[in-house]
């Protein structure tokens, strides 16, 4: 048998095997094997795992060469369609091998797939709804997108359990109710802390009550009244700035204006003074973004109506960002009392004489009073008094973070309740 | 008489760019006045001008007089009372994040009226004006943010109606509005038309047509004609005007 100078063959994959015609093969020319193909097909099992395609080799390979198993020329199809369409591409299969037939006849004719001695052609099933090559990719970059935020958010949690962890832990001989009831004794080397916990409590609702209408009125003018001007926005980035000032320089601020300008000397009021402005550009920035959260469509919707501005923000813009404003407000408090250093210049001191029992320990410093704050106490224990067991230094710290996270919790509750009043 | 509106040489800016030169018209009492125009012409533009609502708009610079029930509207101390005498409805519906109840109440309660019968009496008469009483009678208390585009832009308009101004600025009312209760509202306008001047501003040009008395043509910020609205639609006297009643351009 003479056979023609150019041979090809067709190789199916494994599935397909059985429905090929093996000896039709070689086919003279591209063409005869590509109509060859319409006879091959079969329908293709559903689920199958590996690829399943037809390759068409040009035989045989130029002299020296092993035959090539990288194809030349990819098409893809569908093998269970049956219609038009697609044009062979990965992202647009043919529709069923008929299609593939006529668009691969229509290539050969215009002389697109050519085939050098050992090249291959191959024509590939894929499923109808299988990822392309571009969908693997995006579902690889958001699988490592995943796995990147979820290591970061571990990055948080974990030191912030170990810290949590550790601080009960070393505190844990120490932590009784008696602990939190008692005033330091003995130079602080026992009894508990109420001196410096009702401390701090006064201080923050000091500076609660000065910081809180002040910062909030203010944001309310900035964001609701004030026009857009340049004025305007100097005010907006002095605010912004103010929050990044270092609570130290407060300190130095409250020193000089309340403690000695305005003459409250050192006491719990210029304490609570100087926590309060140092507050206080947050509590602005916060009801600020709680306001201008509120949708503006909502504000011209009532102006339209004759609404003055004031009934605007009475009746829809407070209602509405109320919840964010709170959270503001109350995340500056439990920061506040936390901070040592404003009021370690203005106010509180080493060590102050409470009494034990009765209303006197219940409200043992006036506005006038230096005072004991547990921030600075424990600053004390851990470094100006010798002998201190080490589970009241750390039932102290425990103490101050139960009560930042007491206040957050409240923060948090007051959040979830406002916000499933939310009105849009 | 006396015109409902009275504009003269008005002329706004936004930033560099004027949005509109020198319109001057009259829109007598009891008219439904039509606007149509292709977009940017300056339509809506004209509808702020009117309750002053372009102040809202960073940059809007105004010019020329507006004079409404023979006030220049642009020296006028109470603007909020002007604002009271225009109902306004804007292309998106805005339905404020109160009751369905409260959205028609607020404007009569922000005026001051609390008697509770006469406000249920309002609030039933604008619904049923706005063609939304059947569909929300029985739920007048869920949140007006939950009611649907269409059902929020009959809303919209039943609040502007909820104040029983003298004048009432409709901009695209009905884009959002089945046609079979469009028709059933350009009913209640033409009734509504025997106590309330109406300034209609619509893409529908059919609309203008049915509905408006006179019809003004506005072009890229310029008042190109106003008209008998059958004589705007027949034989305009621009042919501009006339390609844009036919559909030819816009």
């Amino acid at each position: 048998m003479v056979l023609p100078e150019e041979r090809y063959r067709i190789e199916p994959s494994p599935p397909l095997l059985a429905a090929t015609e093996a000896d039709d093969w070689p086919f003279g020319t591209l063409r005869q094997a590509v109509e060859a193909l319409q006879r091959c097909a079969g329908p293709v099992p559903p689920g199958g795992q590996r690829p399943v395609y037809f390759d068409i080799v040009r035989q045989p390979a130029a002299a020296g060469k092993r035959p090539r198993k990288r194809p030349a020329h990819r098409f893809f199809v569908h093998l269970n369609a049956d219609g038009q369409g697609g044009d062979g591409s990965e992202t647009s299969p043919w529709w069923g091998l008929g299609a593939a037939v006529a668009g691969l006849v229509e290539l050969a004719e215009l002389g697109e797939i050519e085939l050098a001695p050992g090249q291959r052609l191959r024509l590939e099933h894929v499923e109808m709804f299988s990822a392309s090559a571009l969908e693997r990719a995006k579902r690889t970059k958001e699988a490592i997108a995943h796995a990147v935020f979820l290591a970061m958010a571990l990055a948080l949690v974990v030191p912030l359990m170990a810290v949590v962890g550790y601080l009960v832990v070393r505190a844990w001989p120490a932590l009784c109710w008696d602990f939190v009831w008692q005033n330091p004794q003995d130079y602080m080397t026992a009894g508990g802390i109420w001196a410096p916990l009702v401390g701090t409590f006064f201080l923050v609702l000091g500076s609660l009550a000065v910081a809180a209408p002040i910062g909030v009125l203010a944001g309310v003018y900035l964001n609701e009244y004030a026009p857009d001007n340049w004025w305007t926005r100097l005010i907006n980035l002095a605010v912004m700035n103010l929050a990044g000032v270092p609570s130290i320089v407060h300190a130095l601020f409250g020193v000089g204006a309340f403690v000695f300008f305005m003459g409250m000397g050192k006491s719990l009021l210029a304490a609570s003074c100087t926590v309060a402005v140092m507050t206080l550009p947050v509590i602005i920035t916060s009801t600020r973004e709680a306001l201008a959260s509120v949708p503006m469509a909502f504000r011209e919707a009532c102006w339209n109506l004759g609404a003055t501005r004031w009934q605007t923000i009475r009746t829809i813009v407070l209602p509405n960002s109320i919840s964010g404003i709170l959270t503001g407000v109350i995340l500056q408090v439990s920061r506040a009392a936390g901070e040592t250093a404003p009021i370690l210049f203005t106010g509180a001191v080493f060590f102050v004489p409470v009494a034990d029992h009765g209303w006197e320990s219940l409200v043992p410093y006036g506005p006038g009073d230096r005072f004991m704050a547990l921030s600075m106490h424990l600053f004390t224990l851990a470094t100006q008094v010798r002998g201190v067991p080490e589970p009241i230094q750390y039932g102290t710290a425990v103490v101050l973070l139960a009560l930042v996270l007491a206040v957050n919790s409240v923060s948090i509750g007051l959040r979830v309740y406002l916000r499933t009043r939310k009105k849009w | 008489m006396e015109p409902a509106i009275r504009v003269e040489k008005l002329s706004v800016w936004y930033g560099q760019a004027a949005a509109l030169c020198d319109v001057s018209l009259d829109i007598p009492r009891n008219e439904i006045f039509g606007i149509i125009g292709p977009a940017k012409s300056g339509k809506s533009t004209f509808l702020k001008c009117l309750n002053r609502t372009i102040e809202f708009v960073p940059g809007a610079r105004v010019s020329g007089r507006v004079m409404i029930g023979g006030e220049d509207v642009y020296r006028l101390r109470d603007v909020f009372a002007l604002r009271r005498r225009i109902g306004m409805v804007f292309p998106l519906p805005v339905g404020l994040p109160l009751s369905v109840y409260e959205n028609v109440a607020y404007a009569p309660r922000r005026a001051g009226l609390h008697d509770r019968q006469a406000l249920d009496q309002l609030v039933e008469t604008c619904l049923r004006q706005a063609m939304l009483w059947d569909e929300v009678k029985d739920r007048l208390d869920i949140l007006g943010t939950r009611l649907s585009g269409g059902q929020q832009q009959r809303l919209t308009l039943a609040r502007a109606l909820s104040h029983r101004p003298e004048i009432l600025c409709l901009d695209e009312f009905s884009i959002a509005i089945d046609p079979v209760t469009t028709m059933k509202i350009e009913d209640i306008l033409r009734e509504l038309k025997q106590t309330t001047t109406i300034v209609l501003v619509t893409n529908l040009v059919q609309q203008a047509r049915r509905l408006a008395d006179r019809t003004a043509f506005f072009h890229s910020g310029r008042l190109v004609e106003v008209d008998q609205t059958e004589k705007l639609f027949t034989a305009p006297a621009h042919r501009l005007t006339l390609r844009y009643v036919n559909g030819e351009f816009g």
